[in-house]
């Protein structure tokens, strides 16, 4: 899949988190085009209008300001174009509602931020070993 | 480490050996339940031989026309019970519509089932490595 280079969009409004991605995708060699919207409604204003092909994969954080990750997926469901994206949530929200909730909204996985930067770069070669194996 | 009861829904019985071969070779922790049709898979998820608790995680084999696999991916969506189920849809052949209709009811991944000698132990060490790092809510009391 990566082989292909679909695009990514990283939903984060952390900014260490989104420079913690970007720096995992380099030591994993991850070359695909990451876009990153800092909330929910950045990013499907960029879903509807900037991103040319739409991004095979979205990488959610749940807690952000003026749309959190949950009311995205949600939206991003019922929206015939965006529906079938695969989402993977990567949150610091242990919270079993919003396990609950995001898989009722058919995630493709929920992943809870290592703490430390090793092993946040040993779950990014997870995913990616993950996403070779998948046809999008 | 996933420990969670996992379905396998899959017509071919050398495939089965070969899947439980692997997950015996990788220690996959998860229990591994088997059903050869969508008839024998439902009952094992809604029906007389209801399997506890709900598997968390199901692969289904989807055989070149679809026939097999699709109804009951579509079944398991639209179950109030089972629609949170993370679903992997493994296929050997290469059609487009069959993958279009799986990744518009939100599988997991639709994966390439390796054909080579071996490669089918990187194939399963992998989707552990990727079961691995997810997390899912606390069991139901």
């Amino acid at each position: 899949m990566t082989n292909r280079l679909v695009n990514i969009l990283l939903v984060e409004d952390d900014e260490v988190d989104v420079m913690n991605v970007k720096r995992a995708f380099s030591k994993n060699n991850i070359q695909n085009p990451l876009f990153v919207a800092g909330n929910g409604v950045e990013a499907l204003e960029m879903l509807n209008t900037s991103i040319v092909p739409l991004p095979r994969i979205i990488i959610l954080d749940i807690n952000m300001p003026k749309m959190n990750g949950i009311e995205f997926l949600k939206v991003l469901r019922e929206t015939e174009k965006l529906k079938n994206i695969s989402v993977f949530v990567m949150t610091t929200s242990n919270e079993d509602s919003d396990k609950i909730e995001a898989y009722n909204l058919n995630v493709a996985g929920y992943i809870l931020k290592p703490l430390s930067f090793e092993k946040f770069i040993s779950s990014v070669a997870t995913l990616k070993n993950f996403w070779q194996l998948c046809e999008m | 480490m996933i420990c969670s009861n996992i379905l396998l829904i899959d017509s071919d019985k050398i495939d089965v050996v070969s899947t439980k071969n692997a997950f015996s070779t990788l220690c996959i922790g998860a229990m591994l339940h088997f059903a050869e049709s969508e008839n024998e898979a439902w009952s094992l998820l809604q029906g007389d031989h209801k399997i506890s608790p709900t598997p968390k995680i199901i692969l289904i084999d989807i055989n070149q026309n679809g026939s097999s696999g699709m109804e009951l991916l579509h079944k398991i969506r639209n179950h109030p019970d089972l629609k949170s189920i993370l679903v992997f849809v493994i296929t050997k052949t290469n059609n487009e519509e069959n993958k279009v209709a799986a990744l518009n009811l939100n599988i997991a991944g639709y994966l390439r089932k390796p054909v080579e000698n071996g490669s089918n132990i990187d194939f399963f060490s992998r989707l552990n490595d990727y079961w691995n790092i997810i997390e899912f809510a606390s069991e139901k009391k």
